[in-house]
């Protein structure tokens, strides 16, 4: 500002200074319109891709049925009435299933001859039909010699058809479904005994090789055993580390080199935290392969950093003048910790721990160095059986060629993102729960 | 001075160092019970410094270094057989920011009664609390919340929720730094009559930066200037006859 501006009046009022107003103006709107878009752009791919995976997993939870007459024909099943339980039950499970399904679609249809064709019917149904079947059987042994209507599990390719992935438009070579099978579909259908309704199995059984057997519970229930243990390892050990660090130890070379090691830890891929777990506790320790005990151990380390990183920030952020008052009332170092500073930071350290724990639910990678990918029927009892985990399941469904795992893989990662929205929610929750205002 | 019994706390040749810097320079000081002793002094001479080794409060800053004598009837404070735990118990502080714990009012007054094993059942705590409160003059205000939260109250009556919890343990020694600094002026002259009551029972030490309140309350003063004391004595005596030219001219306003 010269002297001869001030002279001439207010320089508030001159041109430049309006100009360099709207200047500063446009600026402003600039610097908004670019954050917003930015913002937007954030949405729209995050809606992208919610839609996306919903649209082809939804799907997943739900199951195609074939209403049949099934027919328990005594010559097949050869039941001898005089059989205790157990010798019943174990009898029934050896009887010919599949030929008492073969024989009841046979007289479903009968013009049927060809031995191509009568396995081309034989395979609308499942090979879960059987189990359907034998199962029957066990529950009621007084159905052998009637004509019972059962709900058959529909093969996968049935599955898709009648969920509309395949499409009856295509050339028969390029489809896998044949013009016959289409046939005896759409008799069934105009009979109305196509039953669809929602895939309970799924949500309660292990995985399969046949993808409309596959189920998530077995792989869901590694990851609970997984993150298990990660959380008795990791919690306990993270939070102590991150008190001594903050409250304890002298600031030396020493403790100035764990803490580097520590935030550097933090950005050590994933993978190498596998091979470390693979070379210690399966190597060293011969603990056992595929097992939830060792994928927790192996994600605890990893998880360790951050919940060491976020706790000391949660230690850090207990204003100062509150240790002064503890420690000016007499009160121990040990006792200031545990009754002031531990509880005022507690909301932080959670956030961190779940956050971390998040983070250990969504990791592949470790897990498959220590033989977590294993294909495994059974669900998981215990932190020793052979387990697999949710994201290693997505990896394997992913990677499979039969088709009708596609919405399986879609419907696996609703179950994770589901997991671990429900995680973040409690994060928030226990946030607030336990948050104090000072 | 109606007091003339002997030295609660006496300090002799104290010496402390920040690492190479020489916060406090050979200070020599008594401190008798049933007085308010007034620290003043420009900032940075050293009057928290001295006051904080009074409780052992520096024990927490690794690069403090302490040499000389503080004893407390009689006992060096810094010798190996003392508690700190208990010593801080005995030497109580208030400290310049309202500082109360996040908890129930009555819970800030029961900590340090809880932690040093003081009251046996809920009843005696209840009298410990209600005394304590009593004392500082805060129980016909919080009688009614006791469980709400200290920090939901006033900043006034936060120093006074301290200062309660301070006499709560029943200390000899009340260590005052600038208790009055971020309070209001009617705030202010609540705690001053506050601590012109409880100087029958303890021994005051009070830092601060105002000369209407060192004079107004305290009948011992010291003033410390560039980690020595320039000047001590009673406190009419300093502020109408100061023998030393710095502290005239600090308590005149021409210097600090």
């Amino acid at each position: 500002m010269t002297d001869k501006d001030l002279t001439s009046g207010s320089p508030w009022t001159t041109d430049a200074m309006q100009k360099r107003l709207k200047k500063r103006y446009r600026k402003e709107a600039i610097f908004k319109a670019v954050g917003l878009s930015g913002l937007l752009i954030g949405l729209c791919a995050l809606a992208i891709l919610v839609i996306s995976i919903f649209t082809t997993g939804l799907s997943g939870f739900k199951e195609t049925r074939l209403t049949i007459d099934v027919y328990m024909d005594p010559a097949i099943i050869k039941a001898t009435p005089d059989l205790d339980e157990d010798a019943r039950t174990a009898h029934m499970a050896r009887v010919n299933h599949r030929a008492l399904i073969r024989n009841s679609l046979r007289l479903e249809f009968p013009d049927v001859k060809s031995r191509r064709d009568i396995m081309a019917l034989q395979r609308l149904t499942s090979n879960g039909a059987r189990d359907e079947v034998r199962q029957g059987l066990i529950d009621d042994p007084t159905i052998i010699g009637k004509t019972i209507p059962m709900n058959l599990r529909a093969s996968s390719t049935v599955d898709m058809y009648i969920k509309g992935q395949i499409s009856r438009d295509v050339a028969q070579s390029s489809r896998k479904i044949s013009d016959k099978q289409l046939v005896w579909l759409d008799k069934l259908s105009a009979e109305g005994r196509i039953v669809k309704g929602i895939n309970w199995e799924f949500l309660s059984s292990g995985d399969s090789r046949e993808p409309e057997l596959a189920g998530i519970l077995g792989a869901a229930v590694g990851s609970l055993l997984t993150l298990l243990v990660t959380l008795v390892i990791a919690f306990p050990i993270g939070v102590a580390t991150a008190i001594y660090l903050e409250e304890f130890a002298p600031r030396n070379k020493w403790t100035d080199m764990i803490e580097i090691n520590i935030n550097n830890l933090a950005a050590v891929p994933s993978i190498i935290f596998g091979l470390l777990g693979l070379a210690i506790f399966l190597n060293v320790f011969n603990m056992p392969r595929s097992a939830p005990l060792v994928g927790g151990l192996t994600l605890a380390l990893m998880t360790l950093p951050t919940i060491i990183i976020t706790s000391r920030a949660a230690i850090r952020a207990v204003p100062p003048s509150i240790r002064e008052a503890a420690i000016g009332m007499g009160a121990s170092r040990i006792q200031t910790q545990l009754h002031h500073v531990l509880p005022l930071s507690m909301p932080g350290i959670l956030t961190g721990t779940i956050i971390g724990m998040a983070q250990a639910l969504g990791e592949t990678a470790p897990l498959l160095m220590i033989g977590m990918v294993a294909f495994i029927v059974d669900v998981p009892e215990g932190i020793l059986d052979a387990a697999t985990a949710l994201p290693v399941q997505i990896f394997l469904w992913a990677d499979s060629a039969e088709r009708g795992f596609m919405e399986k893989t879609s419907a696996a990662i609703i179950v994770l993102l589901f997991f671990l929205v429900l995680m973040n929610g409690l994060a928030i929750w226990m946030r607030h729960k336990f948050e104090k205002r000072w | 001075m109606e007091n003339t019994s002997k030295a609660m706390i006496e300090a002799r040749n104290v010496n402390v160092y920040y690492d190479d810097n020489h916060a406090i320079k050979n200070v020599d000081l008594d401190i008798s019970s049933g007085t308010v002793t007034a620290l003043i002094g420009p900032s940075g001479c050293g009057k928290s410094t001295f006051l904080r080794c009074i409780n052992r409060m520096n024990d927490s800053i690794p690069s403090c270094r302490i040499t000389g004598s503080i004893t407390l009837d009689g006992q060096d404070i810094y010798d190996k057989a003392i508690d700190v735990v208990q010593l801080r118990a005995r030497v109580g502080m208030v400290f310049q920011k309202p500082n109360p714990f996040p908890k129930s009012i009555y819970d800030n007054v029961a900590y340090g009664p809880r932690i040093h094993g003081f009251a046996r059942n809920s009843a005696e705590l209840d009298e410990i609390v209600f005394t304590s409160l009593q004392k500082s003059g805060l129980w016909d205000e919080v009688k009614d919340r006791l469980n709400t939260s200290g920090t939901a109250l006033s900043g006034g009556q936060q120093q006074r929720l301290c200062i309660a919890r301070t006499i709560a343990v029943n200390p000899e020694v009340i260590l005052m730094d600038e208790p009055c600094s971020a309070l209001d002026p009617i705030a202010t002259a609540i705690i001053e009559e506050l601590i012109e009551e409880l100087r029958s029972r303890f021994a005051i030490v009070i830092v601060t930066h105002s000369m209407q309140q060192a004079a107004r309350v305290s009948q011992k003063t010291a003033f410390f200037h560039l980690g020595e004391i320039l000047e001590f004595g009673d406190t009419s005596e300093i502020f109408t006859n100061p023998k030393v030219e710095k502290t005239k001219d600090y308590i005149t306003g021409r210097y600090g």
